[in-house]
């Protein structure tokens, strides 16, 4: 039941899978071609983010758009913790999907580097907190009033971002000379234990929802 | 007959709309018709029985089975049409069934091939371009492809041409006539509900009005047209309402018997249902 609601999901932004896929592939070649400084894992980091995001954009866009049609699934034998649990599940699949494009890419094209556990570790992590925080604020706030809340966390990103680095006393120095398995061990557990709690709370959310 | 829904003290509100206490039953092997008009709580009552949204009290029961309790169990013997079909509209036909069939145990691929060719609809075609007779029979066409034991509909007929319509009557008493069925459906068309009704249950303001076996409810009441200088104080209150011009008065009543005995010269007619839902929410503005 539940890879046929991630299908679902998949089905309803069809004709964007295909662009994001190109972009997924894309994105690296041309960073390093067009920056080279900035080539290989930010190249994934950014194809990671694009696909994520705009497929999980499209996805709840056309949810807003057919509002009815969740009520069916639901008034079908699909709990509604299901419908919920498949979301996390589109997101991190399409991640899964990157890290594969990528993988084959450093491959290809050596001058990409190498795919990393350390990329993989942050870019899991990073994935799992803005899913983690998008998915219950979309549920409890629905999906106009996220989307106006993130578009103004994106635009002061710039200003936030300068703020901590500018911020004393923040020293990664031990966490980095902790051996490496636990600290790439601890992104990736801190991300599934973020995503958990985050399910738990959409999906309460979720159940108090009135379907149109 | 055994009930196969049953629902008790029912509450729900909304701002200033609310479900107060409904309660009714849906005996097996009927065709029930939930009337009233426009915002009477219609829709209201179908989604928090399917728990689309959260009553604040009562208990239903499907099959005998709690809903709360067995939610997925009762889901999986329901068929249901909602308003409008409720589909994503970019998907076509094939991609949408894709997406409701894993949900029931009992999917027949067979029968609902067997519907897509009798309602002539391509499995290929995009939702978004479906007409409102089309999209009405593709919906009846996922409801009825998993052997549901209870069909559910909102408003099915609203909009439909009566071609159409007629064809969808024709198909609820093809489905019922398979046995151990019910039919559960709202409608504003109480003409609808003249050919093939049972049962009829009327919602009013958020209350049940009434509950009554088809005929035995058109047996009840009488309209009845006399001179509007023999209407007494007296009786007036006989009727649910009158309506009065220069020629005359229309009014509907239960006393049938009574109203004969005071106004013996007046024309008895046989209702509509439409007559009787109008003259009990007439009654219920006084």
């Amino acid at each position: 039941m539940l890879l046929h609601l991630v299908k679902k999901d998949f089905l309803i932004v069809k004709k964007y899978v295909l662009i994001m896929l190109v972009a997924a592939i894309a994105i690296p070649p041309v960073m390093l071609w067009r920056a080279p400084e900035y080539g290989g894992v930010m190249g994934f980091i950014l194809s990671v983010i694009f696909a994520v995001f705009m497929l999980l954009q499209y996805v709840s866009l056309k949810e807003y758009q057919c509002p009815k049609a969740s009520a069916l699934l639901c008034a079908a034998p699909y709990p509604r913790r299901l419908l919920v649990l498949s979301k996390y599940i589109f997101c991190m699949l399409i991640y899964a999907i990157c890290c594969l494009i990528f993988g084959i890419e450093t491959i290809v094209a050596t001058q990409l580097g190498t795919l990393r556990l350390d990329a993989l570790a942050l870019m899991f992590l990073i994935t799992a907190i803005v899913v983690g925080l998008y998915l219950p604020t979309q549920y409890k706030l629905g999906y106009e009033k996220t989307k106006f809340a993130f578009v103004v966390i994106i635009m002061a990103s710039p200003v936030l971002t300068a703020a901590l680095l500018k911020m004393d006393g923040m020293n990664f120095d031990t966490l980095l000379m902790a051996p490496p398995i636990f600290v790439y061990g601890g992104m990736i557990l801190a991300g599934v234990v973020f995503l958990i709690i985050s399910a738990c709370l959409s999906i309460k959310f979720y159940n108090k929802v009135d379907l149109a | 007959m055994d009930n196969i829904l049953e629902v008790s003290g029912l509450r729900k509100s909304y701002g200033n709309f609310a479900l107060k206490d409904v309660a009714f039953s849906l005996p097996e092997g009927c065709i029930t018709g939930f009337i009233g008009v426009n915002g009477a709580g219609k829709t209201t009552t179908l989604r928090t029985l399917l728990r689309l949204t959260d009553k604040e009290a009562g208990t239903i029961r499907f099959f005998g089975l709690d809903m709360e309790q067995n939610e997925k169990q009762i889901k999986d013997r329901l068929g249901i049409v909602l308003d409008d079909g409720c589909f994503y509209e970019e998907l076509t036909l094939s991609e949408m069934k894709s997406i409701i069939a894993p949900a029931y145990t009992a999917w027949s691929e067979r029968d609902f091939k067997q519907y897509m060719d009798m309602f002539s609809l391509d499995p290929k075609q995009k939702i978004n371009t479906l007409s409102k007779g089309m999209r009405m029979k593709y919906a009846l066409a996922l409801a009825l492809s998993h052997e549901a034991e209870l069909l559910i509909m909102d408003e099915p007929t609203s909009g439909l041409d009566p071609l159409v319509r007629s064809q969808l009557l024709k198909i609820l008493t093809d489905y019922m006539s398979k046995g151990g069925k019910g039919v559960f459906f709202s409608t504003h068309i109480t003409s609808d509900l003249d050919k093939i009704a049972d049962m009829l249950i009327m919602i009013d303001n958020g209350s049940i009005v009434f509950q009554e076996e088809k005929d035995a409810l058109l047996d009840t009441y009488r309209i009845v047209k006399g001179d509007v200088r023999a209407l007494t104080p007296d009786l007036r209150k006989l009727f649910l309402n009158i309506s009065e011009t220069a020629f005359g008065f229309t009014g509907i009543t239960k006393q049938v018997a009574e109203v004969q005995r005071l106004l013996p010269d007046a024309m008895i007619e046989r209702p509509t249902i439409e007559d009787i839902m109008l003259g009990n929410i007439e009654r219920g503005n006084k």
